[in-house]
C-alpha cells in the first residue's frame, strides 16, 4: 500500500507539473538588449514582469538605450513623473516617439493608481516617484508587473522604493570625447555600466560601452582616437 | 414597459392615406408598405418590381428616415406630456416606463388609453397607433403587433411576459443568422429557446445568444450589467453663431457622436441607450432619449442626433409661425449634448496572444482615458517633433486626447522637421532637460563672470561652473550656440546663446546664457 502512495505521488505531481508549466517558455519573456549590454543580465535580455532600476550620471542614457532595442517598433513606454527626461535623446536612441506616452506628475495620492493602470498595457512604464512610496503599494505594483507581464523601469535608481529591485544599472560616464577647450561639440561618452540585482541577477557584472557612441546610438568602446577621427570633421565653425 | 407602435410609419410619414397602396423602397426593396399594398400581396423584403406587378398601381417612395423622424417628433411629444421618459426606438416606435406613470392614472389600462387619447388627435388620421404594455421593450413591441384599434391595447401582466413570449416564433427575434440556427437546432418558438439553461446559450453562441435569450425569456427591461455612465461622458457642442441648417447640425452631430464613442469605447462601453438634448436660441430645451438593443455604434448615435435634430428644426418652423431672419434665429439650435444613458460593458474582441497593432492601441487608448478620468484630460501627453534650437524646442507634447494612438503620426517620425535652425546644438542630445533651469553662475579663471557678447563671443573662457553653492572645474567646453530668437518681433524676441561644459567629473552640461544671467539648461 505504502508503496502504491509513493509511486502515485510522482505520477500527480507530473501533472500538476505539467498544468502549472508556463505556456510561453521564460527566454520567450525577455525583451532584446544591446548586443553589448548581454551580459548584464542574467537571461541575456530584460525580463518582463520585473523591475529595473537605473542609477548613475549616465542612467538615463543608459534607460533609454534599452529601452529602445526591448521596445522595438511595437512596444509603448510610459513615462510618469519625470519631466526632466529627454524625449528627444529618447528618439536619437531609437526609442519610437509614437510609442510614447508622457503622464504628469500625479500626486502621492494617485501614484500608485496611475502607475498600477499603466502597467496593464504599457510594456514599460519608467517612473520617478515624488515622494516615498509606501510598502503596501511598492507590493502591489511589483505584483502587477508581473502580472501583466510589463517592466516596471526606475528612473531614480529607485532611491524611494521601499523593496528590493530585480536588476539596478549604475551607469557612470568616465570620459567625453569631441570636446575641446572652446571647441568641438559633445560625441561620444564612455560609460561604465555595473548591474547588481537579486535573485539570478545578484552577480556583479561590469562593462563598459560608449553612450551615446560616434553614430549617436549605444557603441562599443574603441580607442579613443578612432572617435576623435570619426567625428573630427563633424566640427561647426568656431565663432 | 409599454410601447406605442405606429404601423406603416414610413408609408404614414409620406403622406399616404393608408387605404391606398404604397410602398417605400430602399435599393429597389421593399422596405414597408401599406396595408392596401399588403392585401395585393405585397411584403417586405421584395424587390420593387415584384411589387409593382403584384400590384401596378402601387405608389413607389423612396425611404426618407429624416421626414419620419420629423413627423413622429409630435407624437412623442404627445407622450410626453403623459410620461416624461419616453426613448424612441426607432421612427415610429417609442417606448416609456409604465411603473410610476401607471400607479398616477389608475392601472395599465387607463396609462394606456390616456396616452392613446393624446396620439389620436395628433396623428388625425393619417396613421393609427398601438399600445402595448409587458414586462420588457421586447415583448411590448410584439403585443403592439398584435394589438389594434377595435381591441385597445394589449396589457401582458407582470410577470406573464415569458409565458406571452412562449408561442411566437423564433425568428420574432429579428436575428436570422442566429433564428436560422435555432430553427434547424429545432427550437421553432421562443418558448422552447427560453426553456434551454442560460449558461448553455452562452456556451454555445456569446454575447449574441445571451441576449436573444434574455429577449426570449422577457428580461430585456435591464440588462443585468447595465451601468449608469460616468457623468463626465457627455459631450456638448456650441453653435457660435447658432445653427438652423440640418447639415451644420449634422457636421456637429457626427463629431460628438465620435468624441462620445472614442470615450466610450476607451472606457470599454457601449451605449444602448443615449440622450440628445438641444437648446434652442430662444433657450428652449429639448430632450430625447434614443435606445437601441444591441450597442449604438458611432454612426448610428450621429445618425439619430441628426434625425433629431431635423425634427426639432423643422418643428419650430411649424410651433414659432415667424418668418424671415428673426424666426431663423429664434429656432436655431445653440447647443448640442449627446448624453450616454445607459452603457453596457463593451462584448470586446478576445484580443490574441499577439494582439495586432490596432488592438494594442485600442488597449493603450483605454489605459489614457482611466488616467485622463483620473487626472484630467490634459494630464497624458505624446511627443512630437517640433522645429527649434534648444533641446526642449524640438520636442513638443500634445494632449493624447487630440491624437489617435492606433494611427501612424507622422510628426513622431524622425525627420519630420528637416529645415535647418542656425544656432541649433549638435547631436547627441542631452538625456535630461531641465524643466525648471536653476540658475548658476559661470566664472573664469579670475573669478569673473563670463559673459557673451553681442557677436556671439565670450568675454573670457569658463573655468568654474558653481551650480548650488558647489564649484565644479571646467573641463572642457565649447560654444556658445547663439539663438536669436523671434528677432523680428521687439516684444517677443529672445537673445541666448548656449554653451557645452564638461565638468572635472566627466558629467557635461549645457548651459545658457540670457541678459547676462546663467541657467542650466540640460545635462548629458
Amino acid at each position: 500500500m505504502a508503496e502504491l502512495e509513493t509511486k502515485r505521488r510522482p505520477a500527480l505531481s507530473a501533472d500538476i507539473i505539467q498544468r502549472i508549466k508556463p505556456v510561453t517558455l521564460a527566454t520567450r519573456q525577455v525583451m532584446d538588449v544591446p548586443e553589448m549590454l548581454k551580459p548584464l543580465f542574467p537571461l541575456g535580455g530584460v525580463q518582463r514582469g520585473t523591475s529595473l532600476a537605473f542609477a548613475g550620471n549616465s542612467g538615463w542614457a543608459l534607460a533609454m538605450a534599452i529601452m529602445a532595442e526591448a521596445l522595438g517598433t511595437e512596444g509603448w513606454l510610459g513615462l510618469v513623473g519625470a519631466p526632466d527626461f529627454g524625449l528627444m535623446a529618447a528618439a536619437e536612441y531609437g526609442v519610437r516617439l509614437d510609442r510614447i506616452l508622457v503622464v504628469e506628475t500625479p500626486s502621492l495620492k494617485l501614484w500608485p493608481t496611475v502607475v498600477a493602470s499603466l502597467l496593464e498595457s504599457v510594456d514599460v512604464v519608467a517612473v520617478a516617484p515624488v515622494g516615498k512610496v509606501g510598502l503596501r503599494d511598492a507590493r502591489r505594483l511589483t505584483a502587477r508587473a508581473r502580472e501583466q507581464s510589463s517592466v516596471l523601469l526606475h528612473l531614480d535608481g529607485a532611491a524611494t522604493w521601499p523593496t528590493a529591485v530585480d536588476v539596478v544599472l549604475a551607469a557612470r560616464a568616465r570620459d567625453w570625447s569631441g570636446l575641446g577647450d572652446g571647441h568641438g561639440h559633445l560625441v561620444a561618452r564612455r560609460v561604465e555600466v555595473e548591474s547588481t540585482g537579486r535573485r539570478s541577477a545578484a552577480r556583479q557584472t561590469k562593462v563598459e560601452v560608449l553612450l551615446p557612441g560616434p553614430d549617436g546610438c549605444i557603441g562599443e568602446v574603441v580607442p579613443e582616437a578612432a572617435v576623435a577621427v570619426s567625428r573630427g570633421g563633424s566640427e561647426p565653425a568656431l565663432l | 414597459m409599454a410601447v406605442l407602435w405606429c404601423p406603416d410609419w414610413p408609408v404614414v410619414a409620406w403622406g399616404v392615406p393608408l387605404d391606398e397602396p404604397a410602398i417605400v423602397v430602399v435599393g429597389n426593396r421593399v422596405v414597408a408598405s401599406s396595408p392596401a399594398a399588403r392585401e395585393e400581396g405585397v411584403a417586405r423584403g421584395q424587390r420593387r418590381r415584384d411589387a409593382q406587378s403584384r400590384c401596378p398601381d402601387v405608389a413607389v417612395l423612396e425611404r426618407d428616415v429624416g421626414r419620419e423622424v420629423r413627423l413622429f417628433e409630435p407624437v412623442v411629444d404627445a407622450i410626453v406630456e403623459v410620461t416624461p421618459r419616453v426613448e424612441v426606438a426607432g421612427p415610429g416606435i417609442a417606448g416609456f416606463p409604465t411603473k410610476g406613470p401607471s400607479r398616477f392614472f389608475g392601472g395599465d389600462k387607463a396609462l394606456a388609453s390616456t396616452v392613446l387619447d393624446r396620439i389620436v388627435p395628433v396623428l388625425a388620421k393619417r396613421g393609427e397607433g398601438r399600445i402595448a404594455i409587458a414586462d420588457g421593450m421586447f415583448a411590448a413591441r410584439l403585443a403592439a403587433r398584435s394589438a389594434n384599434l377595435k381591441n385597445g391595447p394589449v396589457i401582458v401582466p407582470v410577470g406573464e411576459s415569458p409565458a406571452f413570449l412562449g408561442g411566437f416564433p423564433i425568428a420574432a427575434l429579428e436575428q436570422p443568422d442566429l433564428t436560422d440556427v435555432l430553427g434547424r437546432l429545432g427550437l421553432s418558438t421562443l418558448g422552447a429557446f427560453a426553456k434551454l439553461a442560460s449558461a448553455d446559450v452562452v456556451g454555445r453562441f456569446g454575447k449574441v445568444g445571451q441576449l436573444a435569450h434574455r429577449l426570449a425569456r422577457g428580461e430585456d427591461d435591464h440588462p443585468p450589467d447595465l451601468r449608469r455612465p460616468a457623468p463626465n461622458l457627455a459631450v456638448t457642442w456650441v453653435f457660435e453663431p447658432v445653427a438652423n441648417r440640418i447639415d451644420q447640425c449634422a457636421y456637429a452631430a457626427k463629431a460628438l457622436a465620435d468624441e462620445l464613442n472614442a470615450s466610450l469605447v476607451a472606457d470599454g462601453l457601449a451605449c444602448i441607450r443615449v440622450a440628445i438634448e438641444a437648446e434652442t436660441h430662444s433657450g428652449e430645451e429639448h430632450v430625447r432619449l434614443w435606445r437601441h438593443d444591441g450597442a449604438l455604434s458611432s454612426a448610428a448615435i450621429a445618425e439619430r442626433a441628426r434625425w433629431q435634430l431635423e425634427g426639432w428644426l423643422g418643428m419650430a418652423v411649424r410651433t414659432s409661425g415667424k418668418t424671415g431672419d428673426q424666426a431663423d434665429d429664434d429656432r436655431g439650435i445653440r447647443r448640442l449634448t449627446l448624453v450616454p444613458d445607459e452603457v453596457v460593458p463593451a462584448d470586446g474582441r478576445q484580443l490574441g496572444l499577439w494582439g495586432g497593432r490596432a488592438e494594442r492601441a485600442d488597449d493603450v487608448t483605454r489605459v489614457v482615458a482611466r488616467i485622463q478620468a483620473l487626472m484630467g484630460a490634459e494630464a497624458v501627453l505624446v511627443p512630437e517633433w517640433r522645429g527649434g534650437r534648444g533641446p526642449a524646442d524640438q520636442i513638443t507634447l500634445i494632449p493624447a486626447a487630440a491624437v489617435d494612438l492606433g494611427e501612424e503620426r507622422v510628426a513622431t517620425g524622425i525627420g519630420w522637421v528637416d529645415e535647418p535652425w542656425p544656432g541649433k546644438v549638435p547631436a547627441p542630445a542631452p538625456s535630461k532637460v531641465l524643466l525648471d533651469q536653476p540658475e548658476i553662475e559661470v566664472v573664469d579663471t579670475a573669478g569673473k563672470s563670463v559673459v557673451v557678447g553681442g557677436r556671439g563671443e565670450l568675454s573670457s573662457p569658463p573655468a568654474i561652473v558653481i551650480m548650488a553653492k558647489k564649484q565644479w572645474a571646467v573641463s572642457a567646453w565649447a560654444g556658445p550656440w547663439p539663438a536669436d530668437e523671434r528677432w523680428w518681433d521687439p516684444l517677443t524676441q529672445r537673445r541666448r546663446a548656449r554653451l557645452q561644459v564638461k565638468l572635472e567629473d566627466q558629467s557635461a552640461h549645457l548651459l545658457i546664457v540670457e541678459r547676462q544671467a546663467w541657467y542650466l539648461e540640460a545635462t548629458y
